[in-house]
C-alpha cells in the first residue's frame, strides 16, 4: 500500500517540477504568471481537501483567501515585521475565523452549508468595502512591503517564483501526509456514505473540522502570498470570482487528487494568455471548461490521466506474510440490554416499550411484517437514529446517547439493507478504511487480510466497490463490519438477493462468528435462511415484541402464526 | 408623513414582488431536481438585458417612435426566456441527472459564469435602463401620490404568481410537474414523461426569472454583475420560507424586499444587506434545518 502511495507522491512531484523548470528559463513575465499558478495551487489544495475529498461544497474558500491577503497586508503595512511573521499572523487569524464559523456551519446539510459559507463571504466583502479606516475601502491598501526571507529581500521574479513553489511543495507534502493510508480510504467512505462511515467507527465531525480548518489555512497562505507579490490588496480578492476560479481549478484539474489542484491552477492561470482574443472575458472560457469537465470527465484531467495511464493493482495476498487465523473477537461475556425503547414518527409509534437482550455466542433472529419497527430498532442501536425514551446498556454502561462512531468503537457494528456504496474504493481499501483506529497500520493490513481470507471476496480484492454484484456487496458489508472488531453485530437483511449457495456460505460464516464470541442480531424475511441459523427468534409487531423464544416455540405461537398466515381456521 | 411611508411600503412590496418571482422559479427547480440553480440570478440579469434590447429594437421599427412599454415586451421575454430555460436544462442538467446534486450546483455555477461574462462581453459593465412597464407617471388619489410603475409591477407580478399557483394546483400539466418533482421514476411508471416535465419546470423557472429582470430593469437598472445578489436573495428566501415550500418562499421574498427598502431608507443599503446575511446565519445557527420544517423528509 505504501508503495502505491509514494508512487502517487512522485507523480505529483513530476507534475510540479516540469512546468516549474520550464518557467525558470522564461522571461520575468512568464515567471510572474507561474508564481500566480503556485499561489492558486495552494488555495486549490485546500479546496481539494474540503470539496474534493470530503464533498462539502464550501463557498468560503475565496473568503479565506481574501482574509489571508488582508490580514497579512495590513500587518505588513502598519508594523515593520518580516513576511513570515505576517504570514503566521494571517494564518492564525484566518484559522480562528474558520473555527468560529465551523461550529455552527459544519453540521448543516449541503444546501445550507453552501449558502451559509456564501453568506459569510458576502459579509466579509461588505466589511472590506465599507470599513474604510482599516481596510482602505474600495481602493484597498497600498504599500505592502516586498517579500523577504530571514532579512533578505526577494526582489527578482526568479526568487519569488522559487519561494512560492517551495511553500507549495511543503503544502503538497503535508497534504499527502494527512491523507496517508488508511485515512484517505476513511475519508472516501465518509464522503460517499456518511452513515456507513459513522457506524464503522469513523468520526465525521473531526474530519470535517480538520479539513475545513486546513482549507482555511491553505487559502490564507495563498492570499498572503498574493498580496505580497502584487503589493496591493483590494476587495477584489474577496469577490465571488476568486471563489469560482479556485473551484474551477480544483474541478478541472481533478478534485480527488492533490496533483489535480496543481494541474488546474497552472492551466487556468495560463488560460488568459493562451486565449488573448477573449481579453478580459476569459471567465467565459473558465465557465465553458468547468461545464465540460463536470459533464464529460467529473474526476478532471488528473482523473483521466489516472484512468488511462495508471492502473490500480490488485492485491496479491499470496505474497503477504501469513498470519495465524485467530478469532476476530475474544470477548466472552458481552451483553446488550435494551429497556423501554420508544420511538415515534409524527403520530405513529414505531417502537413502543421494547425490551430485548443480546448475549455473546448467541444468534438472535428478528422477524415481523413491514413497518413493525425492525429497521428502526437497528438504526437506534447503532446510533443512526435517536430513541424518544428508553435505555441501551452495553456491558453495564449506558450508550443510548453516544454518537454512532463511538458506539462502533465500543463494539457495535451493523450492515445495511440498501447498499449505497462508495465507488472510488476497491474491496481491500473499503475494508481497511473500517479497521479499528486503535491498531497500527501493519496490524490493520494484517487484519484486513485475515478477514478477506475467510471471505468469498478473496478473489476480488482489487475490484472497485461500484462494480460488485448485489451478493458481493452484502459480503463486503459484512467484511467491513467485521473490520471494526465488533462484539455485537447487527445484520439488516443479509440474505436478500443471495442465491441458496451464497446463503449457505453466509449461514456457516455467521455460525463461526457466533462461536468466536460475537453476539449477532439478524433481521430477515427469509425463514428458510433464518430458522436453521438462529438460537432465538423474536417476533415484532407494531413496535413491540409479540413472541420470543426458540424458533420452534415462536412458530407454534398462535399470535405469531396469525400475524404471518392470517386468520385461517383450518 | 403617511404619504412617504406608504410610498416606502409600495416600494418595498414592488421589490419584494420581483424577488418573489425569482424565488418561485428557484424553488420550482429545487423541488424538481433537489439541487440549487446558481444561475437563476444571471437569468434575471439576462431577462433585463433582453428587455433593453427588445425595447430598442421596437423603437427602430419606426411604427411607434417612443420605446415600447414593458407590458408589451413581457410576453416576448417570457417566451424567449422559457426557451432558454429548456435549453439550459438540456445542457446543464440532463447529462448530470444521475449524479449527486453537488455536480448540478457546479454546472449551474459554470452556466452562470458563461451567461454573465458573455453578456458582459457584448454590452460592457455599464448599467442599462429598461422601459417602464406602462408609463412613468404618478397617480394621485386624494392626498396620496403613487407611482404608476410600482403599482404596475405589483399587479403584473401578482398576476404571474397567481398564474403559477393556478398552473401547479389546478391543471393537469401542473399535477404532472409536481408528480415528476416528487419521484421522477414513479411518475414515469404511470405514463408521465419525467425528463420532459423537469425541462418544462426549468422553462417556467427561467421565464419567471426573466420576468423579474424586466420588472426590475426600469427602477434598478441592469448590470451584468447583478446576478449573484439576486440568486442570494432567492436562496435566503427559500431558507427562511421553508425549503421547498412555494407559499413560504413567496412570503419570505416579499418580506425581504420590504425589509431591504425600509432599512436602506432608514439607515443605509449596506446595513440592510449585512443585517439580512446576519439574520440568515442566525436562523441557520439556531435552526440548522431551516426556519420551518422541510417538506420532504429523508428516509434512512
Amino acid at each position: 500500500m505504501s508503495s502505491l502511495y509514494s508512487r502517487d507522491f512522485i507523480v505529483t512531484l513530476i507534475i510540479m517540477l516540469i512546468p516549474l523548470c520550464l518557467a525558470l528559463n522564461t522571461d520575468s513575465y512568464g515567471q510572474r504568471i507561474m508564481t500566480l499558478s503556485g499561489i492558486y495551487a495552494i488555495a486549490a489544495m485546500g479546496y481539494h481537501l474540503i470539496f474534493g475529498r470530503l464533498g462539502a461544497l464550501s463557498l468560503a474558500q475565496g473568503c479565506f483567501f481574501g482574509l489571508g491577503a488582508y490580514s497579512a497586508a495590513l500587518i505588513g503595512v502598519h508594523f515593520e515585521l518580516s513576511f513570515l511573521t505576517c504570514l503566521l499572523f494571517a494564518v492564525i487569524f484566518t484559522a480562528l475565523v474558520a473555527l468560529i464559523i465551523a461550529l455552527p456551519v459544519l453540521r448543516l446539510e449541503s444546501h445550507y452549508f453552501a449558502l451559509a459559507t456564501l453568506g459569510i463571504a458576502q459579509i466579509a466583502l461588505l466589511i472590506a468595502i465599507n470599513w474604510t479606516e482599516v481596510t482602505g475601502g474600495a481602493n484597498g491598501a497600498y504599500g505592502i512591503p516586498q517579500l523577504d526571507l530571514f532579512g533578505m529581500e526577494l526582489s527578482s521574479s526568479n526568487d519569488v517564483l522559487i519561494f512560492v513553489w517551495v511553500i507549495l511543495f511543503i503544502i503538497v507534502s503535508l497534504t499527502f501526509w494527512i491523507m496517508r493510508a488508511p485515512f484517505n480510504y476513511q475519508v472516501t467512505l465518509l464522503k460517499d456514505t456518511p452513515e456507513v462511515a459513522a457506524s464503522s467507527g469513523i468520526d465525521i465531525g473531526r474530519w470535517r473540522l480538520t479539513f475545513f480548518i486546513m482549507s482555511a489555512i491553505f487559502g490564507a497562505i495563498a492570499g498572503a502570498l498574493q498580496a505580497y507579490t502584487i503589493g496591493v490588496v483590494s476587495p477584489a480578492t474577496l469577490e465571488f470570482q476568486v471563489m469560482v476560479s479556485i473551484l474551477a481549478m480544483t474541478v478541472i484539474g481533478g478534485k480527488n487528487h492533490p496533483a489535480g489542484a496543481v494541474i488546474g491552477a497552472i492551466l487556468l492561470t495560463h488560460l488568459p494568455e493562451w486565449f488573448r482574443f477573449l481579453e478580459t472575458h476569459y471567465l467565459i472560457a473558465y465557465g465553458v471548461a468547468l461545464l465540460c469537465t463536470i459533464i464529460v470527465a467529473p474526476s478532471g484531467i488528473f482523473g483521466l490521466f489516472e484512468k488511462f495511464l495508471i492502473r490500480n493493482p490488485g492485491y496479491d495476498l499470496k505474497s503477504l506474510p501469513s498470519i495465524e487465523n485467530k478469532a476476530v473477537c475474544d470477548a466472552n461475556s458481552t451483553s446488550l440490554e435494551i429497556q423501554g425503547l420508544l420511538k415515534t414518527y409524527g403520530g405513529i409509534k414505531a417502537l413502543k416499550n421494547l425490551n430485548m437482550t443480546l448475549t455473546s455466542h448467541q444468534i438472535v433472529g428478528l422477524v415481523g411484517p413491514n413497518g413493525s419497527g425492525k429497521s428502526t430498532l437497528i438504526n437506534i442501536i447503532s446510533g443512526l437514529q435517536r430513541q424518544d425514551e428508553g435505555t441501551i446498556k452495553l456491558d453495564g454502561s449506558f450508550i443510548e446517547n453516544t454518537a454512532s462512531y463511538k458506539r462502533s468503537n465500543r463494539g457495535i457494528a451493523r450492515t445495511y439493507q440498501t447498499s449505497l456504496r462508495s465507488s472510488d474504493l476497491n474491496v481491500y481499501q473499503a475494508i481497511l478504511a473500517c479497521s479499528s483506529n486503535q491498531h497500527n497500520l501493519k496490524h490493520r493490513h494484517n487484519q484486513t487480510h485475515a478477514i478477506l481470507r475467510n471471505s468469498r471476496l478473496i478473489s476480488k480484492t482489487g475490484s472497485m466497490v461500484g462494480d460488485l454484484s448485489t451478493a458481493d456487496v452484502r459480503e463486503l458489508d459484512l467484511c467491513m463490519a467485521l473490520a471494526t472488531e465488533p462484539k455485537i453485530l447487527l445484520l439488516d437483511e443479509p440474505a436478500a438477493g443471495l442465491s441458496s449457495a451464497e446463503q449457505q456460505f453466509l449461514s456457516t460464516k455467521i455460525r463461526h462468528l457466533a462461536q468466536s464470541g460475537i453476539s449477532i442480531l439478524i433481521v430477515d424475511h427469509s425463514m428458510d435462511f433464518l430458522l436453521p441459523v438462529v438460537d432465538r427468534l423474536i417476533c415484532l409487531d407494531q413496535g413491540s415484541v409479540l413472541a420470543e423464544g426458540a424458533p420452534a416455540e415462536v412458530l407454534a405461537d398462535p399470535k405469531a402464526l396469525k400475524l404471518y398466515f392470517g386468520n385461517s381456521r383450518s | 408623513m403617511l404619504d412617504i411611508s406608504l410610498q416606502l411600503i409600495l416600494n418595498g412590496i414592488s421589490l419584494g414582488c420581483a424577488y418573489a418571482l425569482i424565488t418561485l422559479g428557484f424553488v420550482l427547480v429545487i423541488n424538481a431536481i433537489g439541487a440549487v440553480n446558481f444561475a437563476q440570478g444571471d437569468f434575471v440579469m439576462a431577462g433585463g438585458f433582453l428587455t433593453v434590447v427588445l425595447a430598442e429594437f421596437m423603437v427602430a421599427d419606426n411604427f411607434n417612435p417612443i420605446r415600447a412599454s414593458g407590458l408589451i415586451i413581457l410576453p416576448l421575454v417570457l417566451i424567449s426566456m422559457a426557451c432558454f430555460g429548456f435549453l439550459f436544462s438540456i445542457i446543464a442538467y440532463k447529462p448530470l441527472k444521475n449524479r449527486p446534486p453537488v455536480t448540478v450546483f457546479i454546472s449551474t455555477i459554470a452556466m452562470g459564469l458563461i451567461i454573465q461574462h458573455s453578456i458582459n462581453a457584448g454590452f460592457g459593465p455599464e448599467p442599462q435602463i429598461g422601459p417602464a412597464l406602462i408609463s412613468s407617471g404618478k397617480i394621485t388619489i386624494g392626498t396620496l401620490t403613487i407611482s404608476k410603475q410600482q403599482i404596475s409591477i405589483i399587479l403584473s407580478a401578482s398576476f404571474l404568481i397567481l398564474c403559477v399557483g393556478f398552473l401547479m394546483n389546478k391543471t393537469q400539466l401542473g399535477r404532472k410537474l409536481r408528480a415528476a418533482s416528487q419521484d421522477s421514476e414513479m411518475a414515469e411508471s404511470i405514463g408521465i414523461n419525467g425528463p420532459r416535465c423537469i425541462s418544462i419546470t426549468f422553462s417556467l423557472a427561467i421565464a419567471l426569472a426573466g420576468a423579474a429582470g424586466l420588472l426590475l430593469s426600469n427602477q434598478f437598472f441592469v448590470t451584468t454583475s447583478d446576478g449573484g445578489l439576486y440568486m442570494l436573495k432567492a436562496y435566503i428566501a427559500v431558507t427562511l420560507g421553508g425549503w421547498g415550500r412555494l407559499d413560504g418562499a413567496v412570503i419570505a421574498a416579499l418580506a425581504i424586499g420590504l425589509f431591504e427598502v425600509i432599512m436602506a431608507t432608514l439607515v443605509s443599503y449596506v446595513v440592510a444587506e449585512a443585517l439580512l446575511f446576519a439574520a440568515l446565519l442566525l436562523v441557520l445557527f439556531f435552526r440548522p434545518s431551516g426556519l420551518f420544517a422541510e417538506v420532504v423528509q429523508r428516509r434512512t
